[in-house]
């Protein structure tokens, strides 16, 4: 059977019984993505006990995504055959707020496929990463794992529907916070991994000249208070500049793609941002384009491509979805996806190589 | 000698990179949102023993003997 979706709104058992019953039984992975309505223990716990032959995975989402729909209130799941995975492994890494050793976690990753981290080729081997979404351990975590590997993850924060008061991740049939599960698959089918965001370069650069790294504090941009050199920056009077944040965050450039790092708030002179920022680095002001039009050229660029989509697992910032909320476009935005199997969820942050804002990371099986 | 901190950027680079390309712009990546730049440093880049010592901590995290 190929790569199968679903999504239930039902309250648990029924909902992991309906998601049973359009899955593949015979899946070698399951990932799920629900909203923080349900018990994410007992959730995990009966898709683990509803597909016990497979690596069962998952996370608590501030809305979900499947079959080209964007959900709130449901549990939204895809799984994975054994023509797309060969084999898989998930591990769940403990602790995150007192520390970030990945050693046992590579261990048992290794001790799964038999062979060393060192030899596993990136073309066949790829990661899903999945954070507790309120931890603040992710810019720690992911570089831990890019110095670790050179393997590609991609994946998300959990959210919970917007609450910040918890989320989980799940694996094994277990539910945890201040924790991050690693998903490992090797793969059969090729795979494309996608970041888009929607920003082009405004024309103006910042220098983070002194900053709280680990309150994701910018103070001072060239030697001035944050807000000050941002307003500046953007032509508006200072008391305006807290409204033009969601259209206008910083993007660190590589080879001329922004790493979106989203501004949260003003906190006197400072800018507190949804991730960190380090001492000296230059930043690009951005500047908001069309999220649905730059999603759908992404696509339309990766449908052209030699082998069909058989598969897509979409990371998407929640800033996005409120903002497709707000303009009523969601379902503009799901038809993009329209004759792919689709899921993923609105996260509280988005990861490829580091931690990113106002992103979506997408994992595309050919 | 002026370039140091470029030569050290190369090797790590070059040695995460393994000649390929798609590992090249992610290990550029790593470095860049580590906070070292690869593009703002040249073979005439004056040696600052800070930054010389920045990398090397950064060469030691990712796995390369420099």
């Amino acid at each position: 059977m190929p790569i199968q979706t679903a999504y239930s709104t039902k309250p648990l058992p029924d909902a992991v019984t309906e998601l049973r019953s359009k899955l593949d039984p015979g899946a070698q992975v399951v990932l799920f993505f629900a909203s923080a309505g349900y018990d994410a223990a007992a959730l995990s716990r009966q898709m683990q006990d509803a597909f016990p032959d497979a690596c069962v995975a998952g996370c608590s989402a501030a809305g979900e995504i499947a079959q080209c729909r964007m959900l709130t209130g449901s549990v939204a799941a895809m799984s994975l055959d054994s023509e797309t995975v060969e084999d898989a492994s998930a591990v769940v890494v403990e602790n995150l707020r007192s520390g970030i050793d990945l050693r046992a976690a590579f261990e048992k990753f290794e001790n799964h496929f038999q062979s060393a981290a060192s030899t596993w080729d990136v073309a066949k081997y790829v990661g899903l990463v999945l954070i507790d979404g309120l931890s603040g351990a992710e810019e720690r975590f992911l570089e831990k794992l890019g110095d670790t590997t050179d393997v590609f993850f991609v994946g998300g924060s959990a959210g919970d529907d917007l609450r910040f008061e918890a989320t989980e991740v799940c694996a094994g049939g277990k539910a945890s916070t201040d924790s991050a599960v690693l998903v490992l698959l090797r793969l059969r089918r090729d795979f494309t991994i996608v970041k888009t965001q929607s920003f082009r370069q405004f024309g103006k650069s910042l220098t983070a000249t002194a900053v709280d790294e680990a309150r994701r504090t910018v103070i001072e941009f060239d030697y001035r208070p944050a807000i000050e050199a941002y307003a500046e920056a953007l032509g508006v009077l200072q008391d305006e500049a807290v409204s033009h944040f969601s259209r206008h965050p910083l993007g660190l450039m590589v080879e001329g793609e922004p790493f979106v790092r989203s501004p949260q708030k003003a906190h006197g002179g400072s800018i507190v941002f949804y991730c960190q920022i380090k001492q000296g680095m230059e930043l690009e002001v951005l500047e908001a384009t069309d999220i649905v039009a730059d999603t759908r050229r992404a696509i339309e660029k990766e449908k052209a491509g030699p082998h069909p989509i058989a598969g897509l697992i979409d990371f998407q910032c929640i800033l996005r979805t409120l903002q497709l909320r707000n303009e009523n476009r969601c379902d503009q935005y799901g038809a993009i996806f329209a004759g792919i199997p689709n899921v993923g969820f609105s996260t509280y942050g988005e990861a490829y190589l580091g931690h990113l804002n106002q992103t979506s990371t997408m994992l595309l099986f050919r | 000698m002026p370039g140091q901190t470029k030569r050290l950027i190369d090797s790590i680079l070059e040695r995460r990179s393994k000649g390929n390309p798609t590992l090249f712009f992610a290990t550029k990546t790593k470095l860049i949102l580590k906070g070292v730049n690869p593009d703002k440093y040249t073979a005439e880049s004056p040696d600052d023993p800070a930054m010389i010592a920045k990398v090397r901590a950064i060469a030691a995290e990712l796995g390369v003997p420099v």
